[in-house]
C-alpha cells in the first residue's frame, strides 16, 4: 500500500540543514493498522506529510498504492491525495462556517462525483459515524469527540485506500478518546489501511504494528502479527 | 465546481461582515465615479445614428479671403448659401440637405393663448430620411413644395400637443412668422444626443429639441433671418439679396451616400467643383476641401471636450486607488482563510483550485460592489443631470453602460484578489494543518 525505500527529507535554510528523515524505509501493507511513534522532533510529522503528499521529500522514492510519487507535478499530487487517502487530524481541522453535511462533502467536490453520489456518500458517512441526524448543525454546535468523528467521517467519504491520522485523539478526553478509536478499529477491520501518529503507548500497543521513529530513522519495528509486517529496518 | 466556489464567494461574503462591507463599499465607491463619467462621455461620444454614420457627410469648402491665412486654419465649418444652392443642385449622393436655423412668432388660433417663439430648423425635404426623423402624423412635405418653397410646416409633437391639443394636426394651419403654414407633418421624440445635425451654428451638440421644420427655400422665400451663427469675412452690401450672393458663411450641408465607396467620387467631384469655381474667382485660399462623416464631425467639432476625458482619467485614477484599498483588506480577508486552504489541500484541492475559488470569491465581492455601485452611480448621474438640461441629456445610462458596471467592478475585483488570492495559494498545507 505504502512503500518508501531509502527516503530522506532535508530543510534548509542559508545557515543550516536539518534532516528530518534520512535512509527512510517503510513498507504498510493493505489493510494494516499501523502506529507511529516517537518523540518530539523525532520525524514523525515530516513522514505524515510525507505520506499524505502534502510535503516533497529530498531524495529517495515513495511508492503509493502502486503508483510511485516522485516528480509528481502539484495538480497529479492532489488528485492522488484526493482518490487514496484520508486525513484525520488532532485538531479536527472542520472547515467552522460549513456545516455538517458540506464538511464531509469537500474532498467528493474535488473527485467530481454528481450531486446524487455525493449526498448519498456523505449520508453514508455521517451515519458510519453515528452523526447522520446533525448533518445540518455546525461544528461549534459539536463536542470534540462528536467533530473527530465528523472529521473521520469526511476522511472516509471518498473510500480512501489509506487513512492518516495525526495524533486523532490528542484532544480528546479518555471515554470520547476511546470512542475514536474503537471506530478506527472498526474500520480498519472493514479494510481500510491505517497509519496513525501517536504519543500514546497505550494506543499504540492495540494496533497490530508499531513503527518506532528516531532521529528521521525506523529505530524499532513492534511485529503483533508476523505475517503482516514485511518493514525493514533502518 | 463555478457553482460550488460561487456559493462560496456568496457565503464568504457573511463572514467578517464588516470587513466585507467596506471593502464592497470601496469598490462601489470606485466603480460608481468611474461608471458615472464613462456614461457621460458614452453619451457624448456614441454613434447616434448607427448603421448610417458613415454614409452621412459633411462637406466643407473654404471660401474665406486670402489676406491674412495661414495654411491649416479653416474659416467656419458652415458654408454660403451659393455653395449650399450649387451642391443640393450636384446630384452627389443619394440625398443631399442645406440646413438653417430660424426663429419667429406664432400665432395661436385660440384666441386663450398668447404668441409665443418657436426655434427650429429649415431644411430641405431630404432631411428626413436622411436623419430617420420619426414621424407620428403625415410626413414630410412634398418635392414641390420643397422646391417651391411651399408655406408647410412639420410640427414637434410637444408643438403641435400645444397647438391642437390631441387631435392629428395634419391639414390644419398654423400661423408663424407672419404667414400661414399648413401642417404637412408631426414627428415623434427625436433630439439625438449629440445634435450631431446640427452642431453648428446653434445651441451645440447638446441642445433642446427643434421645434419645428420649414423648408429651406421657403425660408429663404420669406426672408427670414438666420438664427445661429454667421461668419461674414468680408463687407457685404445692404438687403437680403446681398447676404445670399455674398461668402458669408451660415449654412450647414449634408450629403448620404448610397454606400462608404462613394466616398472617394464625392471628394473627386467636390474638388472639381472647388476647382471650377476658383475659375470663377471663387476660393482664393485654395486649401483642401474635406468630408467628414458623422464620428469624424464629432471628433472635429470636439463634442467630448477635454474636461470630459480627463473627468473620466480621474475618476479611474480614483477607481485604482479603490483598488489598492480593496487588495490590502483582501489580503486580510484571505489571510485567516489559511487553515481553510490547508484543509482543503489536504483533501484534494490544487494550487489551481485553491486559486480558482479564491478568485471567484473576489468577484463576488466585485458583483456586490457592482450592484451598490450602480445605485451610487444612478444616484450620482440624477444628481448631475440635474445641474442643467443639457447636461441632463447626457447621464442617461444604457443597457450597454449597465453591463459596463458589472464587468469593471468584478474585473476590479478579481485584479484587486489576484495578490491576495496567490498568497492564499503559497499556503503550506501541513504548517496550517499542525498548527490549528
Amino acid at each position: 500500500m505504502l512503500r518508501m525505500n531509502n527516503l530522506s527529507k532535508v530543510y534548509r535554510t542559508h545557515m543550516i540543514e536539518t534532516h528530518a528523515l534520512r535512509g527512510f524505509e517503510i513498507d504498510v501493507k493493505q489493510g494494516e493498522f499501523v502506529t507511529v511513534t516517537g518523540p518530539s522532533g523525532s520525524g514523525k510529522t515530516s513522514f505524515l506529510n510525507i505520506a499524505g503528499l502534502l510535503e516533497d521529500f529530498t531524495s529517495g522514492d515513495y511508492v503509493l498504492d502502486g503508483i510511485n510519487v516522485k516528480g509528481m507535478d502539484d495538480n497529479a499530487r492532489s488528485r492522488l491525495r484526493n482518490e487514496k487517502l484520508g486525513f484525520i487530524f488532532q485538531g479536527f481541522n472542520l472547515i467552522p462556517d460549513l456545516n455538517l453535511f458540506d464538511n464531509v462533502d469537500v474532498p467528493l467536490r474535488y473527485r467530481g462525483f454528481n450531486t446524487a453520489e455525493r449526498k448519498e456518500r456523505i449520508e453514508d458517512a455521517l451515519a458510519k459515524v453515528g452523526l447522520a441526524s446533525r448533518m445540518r448543525h455546525f461544528p461549534a454546535e459539536l463536542s470534540g469527540g462528536q467533530q473527530q468523528r465528523v472529521a473521520i467521517a469526511r476522511a472516509l467519504a471518498g473510500s480512501p485506500k489509506l487513512l492518516l491520522a495525526d495524533e486523532p485523539t490528542g484532544n480528546l478526553d479518555t471515554q470520547m478518546a476511546r470512542g475514536v478509536m474503537e471506530l478506527l478499529e472498526e474500520i480498519n477491520a472493514e479494510g481500510t489501511t491505517i497509519l496513525m501518529v501517536t504519543h500514546d503507548p497505550e494506543l499504540a500497543q492495540r494496533t497490530q504494528r508499531n513503527v518506532h521513529i528516531i532521529d528521521g530513522q525506523v529505530s524499532d519495528l513492534v511485529r503483533k502479527s508476523p505475517s503482516l509486517v514485511v518493514a525493514k529496518e533502518a | 465546481m463555478f457553482q460550488y466556489y460561487f456559493l462560496l464567494g456568496v457565503r464568504s461574503l457573511r463572514r467578517n461582515p464588516v470587513l466585507t462591507a467596506l471593502m464592497v463599499l470601496i469598490l462601489a465607491i470606485g466603480v460608481a465615479a468611474s461608471v458615472s463619467t464613462l456614461t457621460i462621455l458614452h453619451v457624448m461620444s456614441g454613434d447616434p445614428i448607427p448603421g448610417k454614420s458613415e454614409r452621412l457627410i459633411v462637406p466643407l469648402i473654404d471660401n474665406g479671403p486670402l489676406k491674412g491665412y495661414t495654411p491649416g486654419e479653416r474659416e467656419g465649418d458652415e458654408m454660403s448659401y451659393r455653395d449650399a444652392v450649387n451642391l443640393l443642385a450636384s446630384g452627389q449622393g443619394d440625398r443631399r440637405t442645406a440646413i438653417r436655423g430660424a426663429s419667429g412668432t406664432v400665432e395661436p388660433a385660440r384666441k386663450d393663448m398668447p404668441v409665443f417663439t418657436v426655434e427650429g430648423l429649415t431644411p430641405t425635404r431630404d432631411f428626413f430620411a436622411m436623419f430617420e426623423v420619426p414621424f407620428l402624423h403625415g410626413g414630410a412635405w412634398s418635392e414641390a413644395d420643397d422646391k417651391a418653397g411651399a408655406d408647410v410646416v412639420v410640427l414637434s409633437s410637444k408643438l403641435a400637443e400645444k397647438l391642437f391639443g390631441n387631435a392629428n394636426p395634419v391639414g390644419q394651419r398654423v400661423r408663424m412668422f407672419g404667414f400661414d403654414y399648413s401642417v404637412v407633418g408631426v414627428f415623434g421624440k427625436w433630439n439625438p444626443v449629440p445634435r450631431y445635425h446640427r452642431i453648428v451654428g446653434g445651441p451645440g451638440a447638446f441642445g433642446d429639441e427643434d421645434e419645428f421644420y420649414i423648408p429651406f427655400h421657403n425660408a429663404i422665400r420669406h426672408e427670414m433671418g438666420q438664427n445661429g451663427n454667421m461668419n461674414c469675412s468680408s463687407d457685404r452690401g445692404p438687403g437680403y439679396q446681398a447676404l445670399l450672393d455674398s461668402e458669408c458663411i451660415w449654412i450647414q450641408f449634408w450629403f448620404e451616400l448610397h454606400s462608404v465607396a462613394d466616398r472617394p467620387q464625392l471628394q473627386a467631384w467636390l474638388d472639381a467643383y472647388a476647382s471650377e469655381q476658383r475659375k470663377l474667382g471663387r476660393l482664393q485660399r485654395n486649401a483642401p476641401n474635406k468630408l467628414f462623416n458623422v464620428m469624424e464631425w464629432l471628433e472635429e467639432q470636439k463634442v467630448v471636450g477635454k474636461d470630459s476625458r480627463l473627468s473620466a482619467m480621474l475618476a479611474f485614477g480614483f477607481l485604482i486607488l479603490c483598488l489598492v484599498n480593496t487588495i490590502g483588506l483582501l489580503l486580510a480577508k484571505f489571510s485567516v482563510r489559511a487553515p481553510e486552504v490547508g484543509v482543503r489541500r489536504a483533501l484534494g484541492a490544487s494550487r489551481k483550485e485553491i486559486f480558482t475559488q479564491f478568485l471567484i470569491e473576489s468577484a463576488v465581492v466585485g458583483l456586490a460592489g457592482g450592484i451598490l455601485g450602480l445605485l451610487l452611480a444612478l444616484g450620482a448621474l440624477s444628481l448631475i443631470g440635474s445641474i442643467s438640461e443639457q447636461i441632463a441629456v447626457t447621464t442617461h445610462m444604457d443597457w450597454m453602460m449597465l453591463l459596463v458596471t458589472f464587468v469593471m467592478s468584478v474585473s476590479a475585483a478579481i485584479l484587486a484578489g489576484l495578490l491576495p488570492t496567490w498568497r492564499a495559494c503559497q499556503v503550506t498545507p501541513a504548517l496550517q494543518l499542525k498548527s490549528q
